[in-house]
């Protein structure tokens, strides 16, 4: 799996990296090489539809999607002159022109 | 100054030559002459000096992970096996080199320069917590601490000839451990001796409510040096041991594997079918955490940041160009791009299945029987300086037969087993979750009978 100059540019883009014009072509083909020996993964027979292995307490891997009480000793209702739906009312900006 | 920190700093300073010490001298002896002072003389390691990887967060020195983009940076909090240390009585013998954001398996991959090997000048300590495990080699400490993610204990502590342990996934708290790769993760502890890596390893885990990660247990107890491997069934994978194996690594893991015998161990092969995918493996899913981890250095919350810049997506990318070294730009590229859209499947998901099945390969072979597997911990002795840097998948080759217990999550121990032309060999337990006490068992008895400084 060869990847393009262009390639290298869009994901460094996508992963907020300056890379300079100097170093592209040794990034292009070191990335290349990377992902050819990579792929190597594809022609692995077997592993369709394997669960992925996460190690850990069981309690990071399972824990579930509960909403909590709020964890401060007194609400935001209480910290804000206005707060409606469980959200912060703010004044409307021409307020300020 | 007091004596236990004048002589620390003494050896320390003796072994400057190495580059393996990023603490500067006067720092240094200031710094441990105070903790000697304030160490709790109680302390199961009163007075121990400790060496500490650069990625581990001390409030005593800066925090650099051996990056540009950190240089200066100093943690306004510290890591929970620091604290632990030294609640235990330990001295923090500074911070030690490494490749950076411990991405590598040479500490050549330093912003601060190249670790020498401490036998050899021309060679490379390993990585990446190659200056700890050069410090422990040249004797200017006991023992250090470094970090693993596919093998960056045990293998410079195969390279050097000292002994590392990588502990079970969630043994170790990771608080204050710079994140790289967060699943695969984890704090480990170099030594001259098995029993001097393992008093470290004990003092540092247990539970800890700053870290999710970590499991509620009791610290490690240490287990006391066995008569015998009487009771032992130490299995050897046969993927560890390939046709074109080093023949002298091969000479010294036989040589091991005739002592464990003579001490009584049963021996026996076993199959782990997809150690071969176990690399692409690796470098599919920790590049993939990296970008994700080390997106928050952007100039702004950390370290120096770019000038003349036009506005803050500039900023972040001229930072970040600037401040990571090729290997880490590299891997965040790799990691970006098996992440991203339309390449998720192919690598990434893939990746993780492949991981599911060589966990499931060591819980086959533990399933029928065997207490701990003895493999080579490296496929060649130390090699020269340079000899990997322009070829990426020649250097990730050498964490061959590292790298699968950081995927199955599971404990393992380097222990010197002799020499080749001078160069020391480690050979390598891989025990069953959370069963360290076994394999350090296992380690102390094959250390005792083992000529580690002679040709195999």
């Amino acid at each position: 799996m060869s990847v393009t100059r262009d390639d290298v540019l869009r994901i460094a883009q996508l992963a907020e990296l300056e890379v300079d014009e100097e170093s592209l072509p040794t990034l292009v083909e070191q990335m290349s090489r990377i992902l050819d020996y990579v792929a190597q993964l594809s022609a692995a027979t077997g592993n369709n539809g394997q669960r992925p292995f996460v190690p850990g307490p069981d309690a990071i891997r399972f824990r579930p999607d509960e909403e909590n009480p709020w964890p401060l000793a007194v609400g935001p209702d209480k910290l804000a002159p206005a707060f409606k739906g469980g959200f912060f009312v703010v004044p409307k900006l021409d307020q300020f022109e | 100054m007091t004596g236990e920190g004048k002589s620390a700093a003494d050896r320390l300073v003796k072994v400057k030559r190495l580059n393996a010490l990023l603490t500067p001298v006067k720092e240094l002896r200031k710094s441990l002459n105070e903790q000697a002072s304030a160490a709790r003389p109680t302390g199961v390691l009163y007075g121990m000096p400790v060496a500490v990887k650069d990625n581990i967060c001390t409030l005593e020195f800066t925090t650099t992970c051996g990056s540009k983009i950190l240089e200066g940076y100093r943690s306004p909090y510290e890591a929970t096996a620091i604290t632990k240390l030294k609640a235990a009585g330990a001295l923090i013998a500074g911070k030690t080199n490494c490749d950076e954001f411990a991405m590598g398996s040479s500490t050549e991959h330093s912003a601060y320069g190249r670790s020498i090997h401490p036998l050899d000048k021309t060679r490379v300590p390993g990585g990446s917590s190659g200056g700890s495990a050069a410090l422990v080699a040249a004797g200017a400490v006991p023992a250090a601490l470094g970090s693993e993610t596919g093998g960056s204990v045990r293998q410079p502590a195969s390279f050097c000839g000292v002994v590392g342990i990588k502990p079970t996934y969630g043994r170790v708290s990771r608080y204050g451990l710079v994140a790289f790769g967060s699943s695969l993760d984890q704090i480990g502890a170099l030594g001259r001796s098995v029993h001097d890596a393992a008093r470290v390893l004990s003092v540092i885990s247990g539970r800890d409510p700053k870290d999710a990660t970590c499991e509620d247990r009791d610290p490690l107890r240490l287990p006391t040096v066995p008569e015998s491997l009487q009771s032992f069934v130490i299995g050897l994978p046969r993927e560890y041991f390939p046709s074109d194996l080093d023949p002298a690594v091969r000479r010294a893991c036989d040589r091991a594997i005739r002592l464990m015998k003579e001490q009584g161990a049963a021996v026996r092969e076993v199959s782990l079918p997809h150690t071969q995918y176990a690399v692409p493996t690796y470098y599919v899913i920790a590049p993939a955490e990296a970008s994700s981890n080390l997106a928050r250095f952007d100039g702004v919350r950390y370290g120096p940041r770019a000038e003349d810049v036009g506005d803050v997506r500039a900023l972040y990318r001229k930072t970040r160009g600037e401040g990571f070294g090729p290997e880490v730009r590299r891997r965040i590229l790799v990691g970006t791009y098996v992440l991203s859209s339309g390449y998720y499947d192919a690598y990434y998901r893939r990746a993780q299945q492949m991981r599911a099945l060589i966990a499931q390969d060591f819980r086959n072979a533990f399933d029928r029987g065997v207490d701990l597997l003895f493999t080579p911990t490296t496929p060649t002795p130390a090699f020269k300086a340079g000899e990997k840097l322009n070829d990426p998948v020649a250097m990730y080759l050498s964490d061959v037969f590292t790298v699968t217990a950081n995927l199955a999550g599971l404990p393992a121990i380097s222990v010197p087993i002799g020499r080749v032309k001078g160069l020391p060999v480690g050979g390598q337990f891989i025990g069953q979750a959370f069963l360290e006490d076994e394999m350090l068992e296992a380690a102390y008895a094959l250390e005792r009978v083992v000529p580690a400084t002679e040709e195999a």
